[in-house]
C-alpha cells in the first residue's frame, strides 16, 4: 500500500440535497491519495453510495467541490465524459444484476470497447489476459450471467472495470454476499491488483474486518457527515468518536478472550428530512452534553491523520473503560 | 434428559432437470432442552432447509425425504399435514430473516400479536390477549408500546419490525424456536440492539432455540451449542466454545481460518480453495475432501461417519485422531 502525498481525489465542503430537503450529504470534505485504499462505513442512510455516485460523476453536488487529478469532476465531464468514466470506474454491489441477462459475458465485456472507441485487437488481447489473471476460463465468454456464478459475476465486474485502465476503483460492497471461504480469495485479487496497476480503492463496506484488513486509511459517517477519518489502526486501536466507538463494539470476535462488551445504542438512525439539531448523533451518544444539542461540532483535526466531528473525542472510549 | 429433538439421518432431494439435488444428506443432530444451538455455514449448507424441515415448510419440487425428526417424543415426518399444522406457532414458532416481508402490511401490528396468541391459547379473551401482547411489546423494548399496537408495519422500522416478530415468537412461548439470520438485514447499532435483546430475553425462556447464521462471532457470543454444516451434511456439533477452541475438523478449522478478526494487517488472506459441491453429485466420499488439505484416498472413497470427538462432541472427519 504505497500512497505517495499526491492526492488523487478531493472533495471539498461537498454537499447533497435531493428534492430540496433530504440532505444525502452535508459537508464532505475527504482526500483520497495515489495508491491509497481508503474504506468507508456506515449504516444505511449514512450517505456511503451518494458519495460513491459523486466520485465517479453519477450524481452531481449541490454545493462544494469534487476534483479528481486535481480538476474539477464537472468540467472533466462536460469537456470529455469518456475519458472521465475511464479514470473512474465502479465495481456495483450487485454483481449478477448489473450484467445485462440478454448479453452473453462476451458481449458486456466487448461493449466498453465500442463505447470508447478503444483499439480493438490490443484491448482484446488485454481482456484475455485480464481474464487469465482473474482465473477466468476463456469459455465464460459464451455464457450468460445465469450460467455462471455469483463469484465469477464478480470477477467480470473486475474485469470490466479494468479493462478502462481506471485511476480510481469504487469498490461498493465487493464481498457482500459472498461467502467466508471465498471472499479472502477476492480480496487478494484487489490487493494484487492495486499493486499490479497503481489503483487507488474507495472501498465501502459493512464488514469491519474487511475494513481493517485492507484499507489504510477509514472514513466513518453518520447521516450525510463523516463523523471521524483516520489511518485504519488507529481508527481501530482507539475510536475518537463515540459513534466509531460503538459502531467498532458491535463487531463480535469469535475469540472469546478478544469478546467485549458492544456499547448498544438507543434508537435509529434518524431522518436526513428532519436530522437532529446540534451535534447530528446526539440523539443517540452515551455520553452527549447540553453543547452538543446546541452547536454543531465541525470536522477537525485532533492529531496528526485523525479528523473528528465532535466536540469531547474519546470520550465514550475513557467511559466505556471505566466501567 | 432426552434431548427435544432428536434428528436422525434426515435427507433430503429434490428434483431438479440436471437430477436429484441432496439438500440434506443423512443429518444426525440433537438439540437439547433450553440450549441454543447456532447453525452455521455457507450457502448451499443445507442450514436452512434443517430449520424448514423442523416447521415442514419444504419445498414443492421435493422428491425424497427421509429419516426421522422426534420432537418430544413424536416422529414429526410422520404426521399428518393437519397434525403438523397443530404444531406451528404453538410448540414451534419461527423468526424469519426479513423483518420488512415478514408481516402483512393490511394488518396492525396488534392485530399480528393477538392473532398468533389466540392461536396458541384459544379460548382467551380479547382484552387479555390484548394486554398481554402491549405488555410484550415493552418487554421487547418498543417505546410507546400501546401506541405502536395500533401502528401499520410501514409505519415501523427494520430494527422495530424485527422487534415485533421475537415479540409475536415470544408470546407463543414455543418449546422450539428457529431464528433464520434474525438480524442479517439490519444495521450494525440495530443488530447490536437486537442481539443484546435476545441475551436478555433467553433468561426468562424455557424452550430451546436454533439461530441459523453465518457469523461465527454471533454464534460465539449467543448460543450454547454449535453445529457447522457443510455441503448438506453435519461436520461437527458441540459445545460452542470447545468446538471454536479446538475444532476437530479440517472444515471448521479452514472457516475459523478466514475469518479476519486478528488483528494481524497486510499479508494475504484465508480463503478455501475450491467449490463448494455440487448438490446433484452423489454422496460416496468425504463432501469436504475436494477441498481439504488433508484428504486420502479413503476421504475420496468412503463417507465419513458424524462420531464421537471428545465429551459431548462429534466430528465427521476420518483423520481427526491424527490430525489432532
Amino acid at each position: 500500500m504505497s500512497a505517495t502525498g499526491e492526492a488523487l481525489v478531493e472533495f471539498d465542503g461537498v454537499s447533497v440535497v435531493f428534492e430540496g430537503q433530504v440532505r444525502a450529504l452535508d459537508d464532505v470534505t475527504l482526500a483520497i491519495r495515489k495508491g491509497e485504499i481508503v474504506g468507508l462505513v456506515g449504516e444505511s442512510g449514512s450517505g456511503k453510495s451518494t458519495l460513491c455516485r459523486i466520485l465517479v460523476g453519477l450524481t452531481p453536488p449541490s454545493s462544494g467541490t469534487v476534483n479528481v487529478g486535481g480538476l474539477p469532476v464537472h468540467r472533466q465531464l462536460a469537456q470529455d465524459p469518456l475519458a472521465f468514466r475511464r479514470r473512474a470506474q465502479m465495481l456495483l454491489q450487485d454483481a449478477v444484476a448489473s450484467l445485462s441477462p440478454r448479453m452473453t459475458i462476451g458481449r458486456a465485456l466487448e461493449e466498453p470497447i465500442a463505447i470508447h472507441k478503444l483499439p480493438r485487437g490490443q484491448t482484446l488481447e488485454q481482456l484475455a489476459s485480464i481474464l487469465r489473471r482473474l482465473g477466468l476460463p476463456q469459455d465464460v465468454m459464451a455464457k450468460f450471467p445465469h450460467q455462471i456464478s455469483g463469484g465469477q459475476a464478480r470477477r467480470v465486474g473486475v474485469a470490466r472495470a479494468l479493462l478502462m485502465r481506471p485511476e480510481i476503483v469504487v469498490a461498493d460492497e465487493p464481498t457482500a454476499g459472498l461467502d467466508v471461504s471465498v471472499q479472502g480469495e477476492l480480496l487478494n485479487l484487489l490487493l494484487d491488483l492495486q499493486q499490479e496497476f497503481g489503483l487507488t480503492y474507495l472501498l465501502v463496506s459493512h464488514n469491519l474486518n474487511v475494513i481493517r484488513r485492507v484499507t489504510g486509511r477509514t472514513a466513518v459517517m453518520y447521516l450525510g457527515q463523516i463523523v471521524e477519518a483516520a489511518a485504519t489502526r488507529d481508527l481501530f486501536a482507539a475510536p475518537a468518536h463515540p459513534y466509531t466507538a460503538a459502531l467498532l463494539s458491535t463487531n463480535p470476535a469469535v475469540d472469546p478472550r478478544k469478546r467485549h462488551k458492544p456499547i448498544v445504542l438507543q434508537g435509529e438512525i434518524p431522518s436526513a428530512v428532519n436530522p437532529p439539531t446540534g451535534c447530528r448523533f446526539h440523539t443517540r451518544c452515551p455520553v452527549a452534553q447540553a453543547r452538543c444539542a446546541s452547536e454543531p461540532p465541525a470536522l477537525v483535526e485532533i492529531e496528526a491523520g485523525r479528523q473528528v466531528r465532535c466536540h469531547f473525542p474519546f470520550s465514550l472510549l475513557k467511559s466505556g473503560s471505566d466501567a | 434428559m432426552m434431548p427435544l429433538v432428536s434428528i436422525r439421518q434426515l435427507t433430503l432431494e429434490a428434483a431438479t432437470t440436471r437430477g436429484a439435488a441432496h439438500i440434506l444428506r443423512g443429518i444426525d443432530l440433537d438439540i437439547g432442552r433450553r440450549r441454543i444451538v447456532g447453525v452455521v455455514g455457507e450457502s448451499g449448507s443445507g442450514k436452512s432447509s434443517l430449520a424448514a424441515c423442523l416447521v415442514r415448510l419444504l419445498p414443492a419440487n421435493l422428491s425424497r425425504i427421509d429419516g426421522e425428526i422426534v420432537f418430544d417424543g413424536t416422529d414429526l415426518l410422520g404426521l399428518s399435514e393437519a397434525a403438523m399444522n397443530a404444531y406451528r406457532g404453538t410448540r414451534i414458532a419461527m423468526i424469519f430473516q426479513d423483518p420488512m416481508t415478514a408481516l402483512n402490511p393490511l394488518f396492525t401490528i396488534g392485530t399480528h400479536l393477538v392473532d398468533v396468541l389466540r392461536r396458541r391459547h384459544p379460548g382467551l379473551a380479547r382484552k387479555v390477549a390484548t394486554a398481554r401482547a402491549i405488555a410484550m411489546l415493552r418487554r421487547v423494548g418498543i417505546a410507546d408500546a400501546s401506541l405502536r399496537f395500533s401502528s401499520y408495519p410501514h409505519q415501523l422500522s427494520g430494527g422495530m419490525r424485527q422487534r415485533v416478530l421475537i415479540a409475536m415468537a415470544l408470546l407463543v412461548e414455543p418449546d422450539l424456536l428457529l431464528a433464520d439470520e434474525p438480524t442479517t438485514a439490519l444495521d450494525a447499532t440495530v443488530e447490536a440492539q437486537i442481539v443484546a435483546l435476545l441475551e436478555e430475553l433467553r433468561h426468562g425462556f424455557a424452550g430451546s432455540i436454533v439461530f441459523i447464521s453465518h457469523q461465527l462471532g454471533l454464534v460465539a457470543q449467543l448460543c450454547d451449542d454449535l453445529c457447522v454444516m457443510y455441503g448438506g451434511t453435519v461436520v461437527e456439533t458441540g459445545p460452542v466454545a470447545d468446538v471454536l477452541g479446538a475444532p476437530r475438523h479440517p472444515y471448521t478449522r479452514a472457516l475459523l481460518a478466514c475469518e479476519l478478526d486478528d488483528d494481524a494487517a497486510g499479508g494475504h488472506l484465508v480463503s478455501i480453495p475450491g467449490d463448494v459441491p455440487d448438490p446433484v453429485s452423489a454422496h460416496v466420499a468425504c463432501v469436504f475432501a475436494p477441498r481439504c488439505p488433508h484428504a486420502t484416498n479413503a476421504c475420496r472413497s468412503s463417507v465419513p461417519a458424524l462420531r464421537d470427538a471428545g465429551p459431548g462432541r462429534r466430528a465427521a472427519c476420518m483423520r481427526m485422531e491424527e490430525l489432532g
